[in-house]
């Protein structure tokens, strides 16, 4: 038994070039003590929650880890292969959208013996690849070995909205490993950062792969990250040869076809529905959507995940078969945060005569499951159907806080309210503005025209404090994003 | 008018009756109720049904058997709840010795209230039996029978009481009427609960389901009945009046001084059918209901019938009135009262944008090309199961939920409800379940105008319009002209368009 332990060593040697013992000085192990809001309960600060992920040192004494090993983070300590002490570490920048992160260390003295890790490029189908983490609980280092599965775009499940570029492996990837460096050759080829559990898939993980860590690395470097830039826009596949007729397709392999473009978005006035876009930036498009980048047919939209805010993106376009160039300045990401999860935001609220008021988002809409159809439709369609340009925000009467003066009001939860003394309700803020005035009466009204209610100024005066005081409310507001 | 003023004295006069029989009859064996006489009244009833599968609306599901027990009434007919008999292709019917078999047809059915008169195909197979008459109100408390078979024929009978009486709902979930339940531990034994209840051997009410867990039965009583029995030899159904309105319950005070509502009761008006009697009559949402024909409604919506006690003032307009009464309204608005005579109408399809139910009737469909469009009806939602509310497409949902939000000239839903792949709809295959608005420049508003609208290609182009992403689909139009015969014999579609 003993003297087969090093005979093991010598393959793993010969196949990984940095072993173990080297990644020992560039792998570290985060504890992360969180603080995650209850939408329940939105003026509590929420329940202290710990957990633990990897993360490895990268140039510029920073440590780069998942954005959700340190989301909602409150204390965070970091240890070292074969060091015991713990040191204290922040947040230097978090990037919600690509579920990445990178922290610093107070203590200088931390950086002494380690090692950054350099990038690699994007491993090839089929090759080897190590991921090093602590997997499920354990102190010390894990490695899992397996190999490149397939590489395309997913939806990164801690914003739960953003897709992006993804390289899947068959190496074992558990809670633990994320955050943790994937290798091959000696550099980094990926951080890990989700996978499914056994009952769905077996043997699928998957890790961040270096464009999108490059990208979070040079949208920092001045200092703040300003997320991913969008087209805000859909578009459909044009295979079919009756429909590539009729726009004026020619050849049968390219293109593709605007369905919506997103008012508040970066193509709306440059780009209409109906436009075919044959090329983006020269990248020829295929009429599945894709390009060829680097060796791989990838979404046109990876040409957008490489740009900054401020940058420009040049489509080569059929209108009414006529060509044209367009020229999209991308300034602004995504316009809509209502449907991704939240992190690291405080839950925005109104609390008035124990009629808890908040904003759909998506943390709110987790937490309260609500079942009211039109609440639902508003949120679903929020973007497509341009519910925001008439409600930026989703005002809901979420929860009462049973007192005599709000005795008739259990019948309208999850209701949306519309308006109230006549004032349109569009934001949290216009709730709180008309709660403001003086009058008699106030008079909610909500969405679809169900009776109102109606609270006596007076009554509701004296109700206030009483309901904070009774159910430990300790502000009756929170209007900060 | 005056036929209900004198329908209401004589079962006041009942009433009064009524404390005697109970003494009396604990057991229900008043003279006129022996076995043998009662079995002269009940035929089993065994129905074949079929219904459409909505994914394929050009097939039919399996068929399925219901079997009930069916009260013979006057004039050779056999009531029954239209649940057993809807979607039927072939009804049995066997007196209850088993001895002999016939086939009888829908008469009159009405998926509202649950009801149905079928008429046997040889009128000599009821001649001799007994019909069974109608009993007048009966009041919480009141014991009853229901009537179910041994397979030899024997009756097996189940006393138990009437537990409430108020308005409920009905299972087509398209209107509420005056609902007895009945509590009474059931046995299962005719595969389903379409069952007489009986009292001193007359037919108190149909019962129509029962929930096991609490040994309660529901009973369509026999006020519905005779509504729906109402001109039974004339070729007009008057049907069940429908108001086409919600309401709110006026409890809050709060509110109540808000709006100046001095007196009791009241309700407040929160929706109406756009095309409804409410409406038509010029009831306003927010409007305050205070009386009805006269009678005051209560905060909650109840008044006070003089054979029920407090029941939901819906029971006045849809089973005591008919459809072409006018109703009085008094209604209070911006302060002031008003008087709004409202004459009563039974639900009319062609109002409606989204068919509730559709019973004993294929669904429309058209298909051009291998894309599938349908007209929104719940049946087609409730294809996604008890949780269709959740799992079916949202937007389809809130159309349904809230079509009386809807602009006037809306018209019919119409949506892709799916993509056969063909070589005209390469590319196509993965939407499903959206909606419609032009096809080659024509608003459609129903599937009629898609069907008209396909007939005048543009350029030689199909070109659907929709309200969601892809928001276009082109079609070949000559192509899919050509490709109409491989089509239906590929996929086995009898037709391409059923209108």
């Amino acid at each position: 038994m003993f003297r087969l332990l090093p005979f093991f060593f010598l393959v793993l040697f010969a196949v990984v070039p940095l072993n173990a013992v080297e990644i020992s000085r560039s792998l570290v192990r985060i504890e992360a003590t969180s603080q995650e809001p209850n939408y329940k309960s939105p003026w509590s600060p929420g329940d202290v929650s710990s957990g633990v992920g990897a993360g490895f040192v990268v140039a510029g004494k920073r440590i780069m880890t998942n954005a959700h090993v340190v989301s909602n983070a409150r204390f965070l300590t970091v240890f070292k292969e074969g060091d015991p002490n713990p040191y204290i570490a922040k947040v230097l920048h978090i990037a919600h959208d690509c579920d990445l992160a990178l922290l610093s260390i107070d203590n200088p003295e931390f950086f002494k013996d380690t090692l950054p890790l350099d990038f690699g490029g994007i491993p090839e189908i089929e090759s080897v690849v190590s991921a090093y983490g602590y997997p499920v609980g354990g102190t010390r280092l894990s490695v899992t070995r397996g190999i490149v599965s397939r590489i395309d775009f997913q939806i990164y499940s801690h914003s739960g909205m953003d897709s992006h570029l993804a390289i899947q492996i068959d190496a074992a990837i558990n809670p633990g490993n994320s955050g943790g460096p994937v290798m091959q050759n000696g550099k980094v080829v990926g951080v890990a950062f989700q996978g499914y559990s056994g009952d769905v898939a077996q043997n699928v993980g998957y890790m961040i792969p270096t464009p999108v860590i490059h990208r979070f690395l040079k949208d920092v470097e001045d200092g703040r990250y300003d997320r991913y830039v969008d087209l805000a826009l859909t578009y459909s596949n044009l295979f079919n040869p009756a429909a590539r007729r009729a726009l004026g397709v020619d050849g049968d392999n390219s293109g593709v076809v605007v369905s919506s473009v997103y008012s508040g978005g970066a193509s709306a006035g440059i780009v209409n529905p109906g436009d075919v876009i044959l090329k983006i930036d020269g990248h020829t498009v295929s009429s599945d959507g894709t390009i060829p980048l680097e060796n791989e047919a990838v979404p046109l939209d990876e040409v957008v995940e490489r740009k900054f805010k401020g940058e420009k993106v040049k489509l080569d376009i059929l209108r009414n078969g006529k060509s044209a160039t367009l020229i999209v300045p991308l300034n602004a990401p995504w316009p809509f945060k209502l449907q991704s999860h939240l992190y690291d935001e405080k839950p925005r609220f109104v609390v008035f005569g124990g009629l808890v008021f908040q904003p759909a988002d998506q943390n709110f809409m987790e937490a309260y499951d609500p079942s009211d159809q039109r609440l639902n439709y508003l949120f679903d369609y929020f973007v497509s159907d341009e519910i925001h340009l008439a409600r930026p925000e989703i005002v809901v009467l979420s929860n009462i806080l049973p007192d005599p003066v709000n005795a008739y009001a259990e019948e309208f939860r999850f209701s949306v309210v519309d308006e109230v003394n006549g004032h349109p309700i569009k934001t949290l803020e216009d709730i709180v503005k008309a709660f403001d005035e003086q009058t008699d009466y106030y008079v909610i009204q909500f969405a679809g025209g169900s009776r109102p209610i109606v609270l006596d100024r007076k009554a509701v005066d004296e109700a206030r404090p009483r309901i904070l005081a009774r159910y430990a409310v300790t502000s009756e507001k929170n209007l900060e994003k | 008018m005056k036929a209900i003023s004198f329908q209401r004295i004589l079962w006041v006069a009942l009433l009064f009756l009524c404390p005697f029989w109970v003494a009396s009859a604990v057991t229900d064996t008043a003279p006129g109720a022996s076995d043998a006489s009662l079995s002269q009244s009940l035929l089993r009833v065994n129905s074949t049904n079929q219904v459409y599968e909505f994914f394929q609306p050009w097939i039919k599901k399996p068929p399925f058997s219901r079997r009930g027990i069916g009260a013979l009434l006057d004039g050779g007919r056999i009531l029954v709840t239209a649940e057993l008999v809807a979607n039927s292709t072939f009804i049995e019917i066997e007196k209850p010795a088993g001895t002999k078999k016939s086939s009888a047809v829908v008469e009159r059915i009405d998926y509202h209230c649950n009801l149905a008169v079928l008429r046997p195909v040889d009128p000599a197979f009821v001649e001799g039996m007994k019909p069974l008459d109608l009993n007048g109100p009966l009041r919480v408390g009141d014991e009853a029978t229901v009537l179910q078979l041994e397979p030899n024929g024997e009756i097996a009978r189940t006393l138990g009481r009437i537990t409430s009486i108020s308005v409920g709902n009905y299972p087509a979930e398209s209107g509420s009427f005056l609902l007895f339940k009945f509590g009474a531990p059931l046995q299962q034994r005719d595969g389903s609960f379409t069952l007489p209840a009986i009292h001193k051997g007359r037919l108190i009410g149909m019962v129509m389901r029962y929930d096991l867990r609490n040994q309660s039965a529901d009973i369509v009583p026999t006020a519905v009945i005779r509504h729906f029995l109402q001109g039974l030899d004339s070729p007009t159904y008057p049907g069940f009046g429908r108001l086409g309105l919600s309401f709110a319950q006026l409890r809050d005070p709060q509110l109540r001084r808000f709006i100046g509502l001095e007196e009791p009761g009241g309700i407040y008006v929160t929706d109406l059918a756009p095309r409804g009697p409410a409406s038509i009559a010029g009831i306003k949402k927010r409007d305050v209901i205070l009386a009805v024909d006269g009678l005051p409604i209560d905060q909650d919506g109840n008044y006070e019938d003089p054979d029920y006690g407090r029941i939901l003032f819906s029971h006045l307009t849809n089973t005591i009135k008919y459809p072409g009464d006018v109703l009085p309204f008094k209604i209070l608005r911006d302060g002031k009262v008003l008087e709004i005579p409202v004459t009563m109408q039974a639900a009319n399809r062609e109002d409606s944008i989204i068919d509730e139910h559709l019973f004993d009737e294929p669904p429309k469909y058209v298909i051009l090309g291998g894309l599938v469009f349908m007209e929104l009806s719940r049946p087609y939602l409730k294809e996604w199961g008890a949780k269709w509310t959740s799992n079916a497409p949202q937007r389809l949902v809130y159309y349904d939920a809230f079509q009386n939000e809807l602009p006037a000239d809306r018209g019919r839903i119409v949506f892709l409800s799916q993509v056969l792949p063909t070589s005209d709809t390469i590319g196509y295959q993965d939407f499903d379940n959206i909606v419609v608005t032009k096809l080659n420049g024509r608003p459609i508003k129903s599937l009629a105008d898609l069907s008209e609208a396909a007939k005048q290609p543009v350029d030689g182009f199909q070109k659907i319009e929709f309200e969601e992403d892809p928001k276009l689909l082109i079609l070949d139009a000559a192509s899919i002209e050509a490709h109409a015969e491989t089509l239906k014999e590929h996929y086995a579609i009898p037709s391409l368009e059923r209108l």
